[in-house]
């Protein structure tokens, strides 16, 4: 409960920062090896779906560090962070979708296709507002 | 919700990290219920109130029940 002393940050605690970096390097590195259409289909479809396995050992990482914040105000933090990215991914994605009815997008510029990529700026937004709101 | 955490810190002459940790929590945390700017859960309350030797409405006093001389009021059956 609250009186033990806050434990020392482990490797632990960094697997989301390193999971989302790993997670970002492989994409890209992903979507570069996809894109060569000399190369064998099946080299293709693994740099395709290694992006995935790597979003699922970050997504473990992340809950996993969720559940070992023993701070009450920084989970409290973390949640309101989520509370604004996820809605605000959610809106872009219905909002553009709505727009691709009306207006073909440029698939390789503004599409939905891309605004999970915007989920870490619309966390970090979220996070700077929550902790100016309690610090 | 107002607290007097900051007026019994001080008179055990404890900084803000020293009393984060006897708590378990972070000094962020600590401030921002000094600040007023959270108050803390159950649990919490009830620990703070336990290390200063105090009752919990000795530390947390409830803006609703407070009446203008700055006493609390006990509610009425």
């Amino acid at each position: 409960m609250t009186s033990n002393p806050p434990r020392p940050a482990t490797w632990a605690d960094r697997i989301p920062v390193i999971g989302g970096i790993a997670l970002a390097v492989t994409w890209v590195g992903g979507r570069a090896v996809v894109g060569v259409e000399s190369l064998p289909k099946g080299l293709r479809m693994a740099a395709a779906l290694l992006p995935v396995a790597v979003f699922l050992v970050w997504v473990v990482g992340c809950v996993r560090s969720a559940r070992r914040l023993d701070d009450e105000l920084e989970r409290r933090i973390q949640l309101e962070a989520l509370a604004f990215a996820f809605p605000c991914a959610f809106a872009l994605v219905m909002g553009l979708g709505l727009l691709e009815l009306v207006v073909t997008l440029p698939k390789d510029d503004l599409s939905y296709r891309h605004v999970w990529a915007l989920l870490p700026l619309f966390y970090l937004v979220g996070l700077t507002i929550a902790r100016r709101r309690y610090t | 919700m107002n607290n007097r955490l900051r007026v019994l810190r001080a008179e055990r002459e404890w900084s803000q990290a020293e009393l984060a940790e006897r708590l378990g929590v972070s000094r962020q945390t600590i401030n921002s219920i000094e600040t007023g700017r959270y108050d803390p859960s159950l649990p919490l309350a009830f620990g703070i109130a336990r290390l200063f030797g105090l009752r919990i409405e000795d530390v947390f006093l409830d803006e609703a029940s407070a009446s203008p001389d700055g006493s609390t009021r006990r509610s009425e059956a």
